[in-house]
């Protein structure tokens, strides 16, 4: 999902090699908008009125592995099969780091001063897991799905962002590795088949119909999204596209477009377990093949479709919203608005945005683009000591007491005539 | 991570980690050198070595053949979140005790149970319980023929290890989609663990609880949670108080004084607050 949409190739040469090219400033601006449109579908399906939108996580797992691995097989072509992993971790860390520290660390100084004490707990309980990009192995130990806890749990959706961290730091070693040498891209189009396909195998044998967490959540069960993105992203898949030309590509890209939205539209919900026996990878194999013909051929229709002006201001400020959306969701509850329903959302969304905005221009766009203090060491020195300073609220936040009062011991009394040990019974309360 | 319970909420969390490892030591310390076992069942979830005979003498010294000393408690997630009182009552009343009622499981028909029947054996072994209760799980899918089959393991294999199980009826609770195609076996399991009980009158019993709970899920009498599954402190409780009395009739046992545990660090629990309890 964070990743950016720079080229990672030319396009629009039928019948000629595909040759990537490390410039640039230009986006692909129909990529821009399907994140917005990811970001959206689980905005309204966490608000309670799109039950396919969560599939807009798995749209972004896709996209992230098509750019991530576009950025790094282009680099490989400019620094001859070289990866500098240590410039593309900080560079990740730049991009992700700050804006989620800035979440957990206000979602913690929130909860702690308007939120009900059991979601203030939870958080405490989970901030460390989400800081060290942990947090989908965590809510997997605490059967999350199991219990349906997600409205318990202030950073319940911040496991895709672990999936992907994790991600992050083991797909680029994998491609360092892969792409020194002749035919570099196939091998990484191999392995990356090789573990999509891997990946499937396991979210079929790890699904338990009693509790979903693992496969839903798993980093390798998971990853082939991650995975068939990357693969549209070699040589060899790109390769494959421009020989089928332009307007095939085109119309496969209104054709797979229409066929997601409509996965979507028919969606019965995260529960479903046809998701995990095939269909989130057909549905990740789909969004891949979409991904890469509108890199292919953006100024198609489905490609101006989605690079309209609002979807892609919603994909450019999609981390940021995805961060803070749910915990002003649960924050802005209908008890404490007072609203249900589509008033409610129209809150809950605005107040998103909001924040979603803030958290770009104050945050994300400064460190990645103005601050140069924050590369090399000075960089890992801030930081560490954001973390330091986030460990530290952490720690001074007081646990809350939660379970006070929740017993009526004179509703326990029975009128029996058993023999009790220890104190007089009490006398039974006045109604 | 955040410790488990909390002891006072004015303490920031290092002080109860110092404070914690302070206790922790004395506490060992006091172990080592103690001249009895303790035996007191404090930990819902350990003490394993803790039976003396202490335990089964009454003050005066006489043999107590009432049961239980020790009690192993097993069910699905409904029994997990009952299990919090329940341990702390049997505390009050020095009984040792321990839950291995498990959230997704738990249960003993079909090849879902087959971890349970993994664990089982090793906890008899360890624990060394004078009875099993047993709380029919939501899992207990299977025909009435299955379900029988399943009772007369469950039953030999606790009688063997020298325990009597004690079957206990699960609450109404609500059958959503992910139940309904199992419906027919929910209702079965209750008849199926009664006749398997019937069968063996000396070493199984069979608790109905619908005298506590009602047989309608959405009735307050039910008490359950929001999920329409699950209780929360008050009906955890309830079941806990309503299960001394029942251990009474059927053993002789005499349980604390619901003021004696009902309103512990127990209502603290973590596994109350993803149902939405207080």
């Amino acid at each position: 999902m964070p990743t950016s949409t720079k080229p990672v190739r030319t396009h629009r040469r039928p019948h000629t090699m595909i040759v990537p090219v490390p410039s640039g400033n230009r986006h692909i601006a129909p990529l821009d908008g399907l994140r917005g449109l990811a970001v959206l579908g689980v905005l309204f399906f966490h608000a309670g009125h799109f039950s396919g939108g969560f599939l807009g996580v798995d749209l972004f797992f896709v996209l992230s592995g098509f750019l991530i691995t576009g950025l790094l097989l282009t680099e490989t072509q400019v620094r001859a099969g070289r990866v500098d992993l240590l410039a593309f971790w900080g560079r990740r860390a730049r991009r992700l780091l700050p804006a989620l520290a800035a979440t957990i660390a206000g979602t913690l100084l929130l909860f702690w001063a308007l939120g009900p004490p059991p979601l203030l707990r939870y958080a405490l309980d989970d901030a460390p897991w989400v800081a060290a990009n942990l947090a989908n192995w965590h809510f997997i130990a605490d059967q999350v799905g199991y219990w349906n806890a997600a409205d318990t749990r202030v950073f319940g959706h911040l496991w895709s962002i672990a999936v992907e961290e994790q991600f992050y730091l083991v797909w680029p070693l994998a491609i360092a590795l892969l792409a020194r040498g002749r035919n570099g891209g196939r091998r990484v189009a191999l392995v990356a088949a090789a573990g999509a396909v891997v990946s499937l195998v396991l979210m079929t044998v790890f699904t338990n119909p009693v509790d979903t967490t693992r496969v839903y959540e798993g980093t390798d069960t998971r990853t082939f999204s991650l995975l068939l993105g990357s693969l549209m992203a070699t040589p060899p898949a790109t390769r494959l596209l421009a020989r089928a030309g332009e307007r095939a590509t085109a119309w496969g890209s209104l054709a797979l477009a229409c066929g997601v939205g409509a996965y979507w539209a028919l969606s019965d919900g995260q529960n479903d377990l046809s998701l995990f026996h095939g269909g989130l990878f057909l549905h990740a194999l789909a969004a891949a093949l979409l991904i890469a013909c509108l890199a292919q051929a953006p100024r198609t229709l489905a490609g101006r479709v989605l690079a309209t002006p609002a979807l892609r201001w919603c994909g450019l400020v999609s981390y940021s919203l995805y961060l803070w959306h749910w915990p002003i969701y649960l924050l802005l509850s209908e008890e404490r608005l007072g609203l249900t329903g589509w008033s409610r959302t129209v809150v809950i969304l605005a107040v998103s945005l909001a924040a979603a905005w803030l958290s770009k221009v104050l945050v994300e766009d400064p460190i990645r683009f103005r601050a140069p203090w924050a590369k090399g060491r000075t960089g890992a020195a801030a930081l560490l000591v954001a973390f330091a300073a986030l460990a530290t609220l952490w720690a001074l936040i007081p646990e809350p007491q939660t379970g006070a009062g929740t017993v009526d011991v004179t509703r326990l009394v029975s009128a029996g005539t058993v023999p009790h040990t220890g104190a007089t019974r009490r006398p039974l309360a006045s109604p | 991570m955040n410790s488990k319970n909390t002891s006072s909420p004015l303490l920031q969390r290092p002080t109860r980690r110092t404070a914690g490892l302070v206790l922790a030591a004395t506490t060992a310390a006091l172990a080592l050198t103690a001249c009895q076992a303790s035996g007191d069942g404090s930990s819902p979830t350990a003490d394993r070595n803790t039976a003396s005979s202490a335990d089964r003498q009454t003050p005066d010294g006489q043999k107590n053949t009432t049961k239980p000393h020790r009690m192993l408690w097993m069910g699905d997630s409904i029994g997990e979140v009952q299990a919090p009182p329940l341990g702390a009552a049997m505390k009050a009343a020095h009984v040792a005790f321990k839950s291995i009622a498990a959230a997704g499981g738990g249960g003993v028909v079909g090849e879902i149970a087959q971890p349970t029947w993994e664990q089982l054996p090793k906890e008899l072994t360890s624990f060394k319980p004078d009875v099993v209760a047993y709380q029919i799980t939501t899992y207990d899918w299977g025909t009435p023929g299955e379900q029988r089959a399943a009772y007369e393991r469950l039953a030999k294999t606790v009688n063997d290890a020298g325990a009597e199980l004690l079957i206990v009826s699960a609450p109404p609770f609500k059958v959503d989609d992910f139940y309904r195609s199992h419906e027919a076996a929910i209702k079965t399991a209750p008849k199926s663990a009664k006749e398997v009980a019937d069968k063996h009158p000396n070493t199984v019993r069979f608790l109905d609880t619908s005298a506590l709970w009602g047989t309608d899920s959405t009735a307050a009498k039910a008490q359950r949670g929001k999920d329409g599954i699950h209780s929360c402190q008050q009906g955890s409780a309830a079941f806990a108080a309503w299960f001394g009395e029942q251990l009474h009739k059927q053993y002789g046992f005499t349980p604390a004084a619901v003021d004696q545990w009902a309103t512990g660090s127990w209502t603290s629990e973590k596994v109350y607050a993803p149902l939405g309890c207080k």
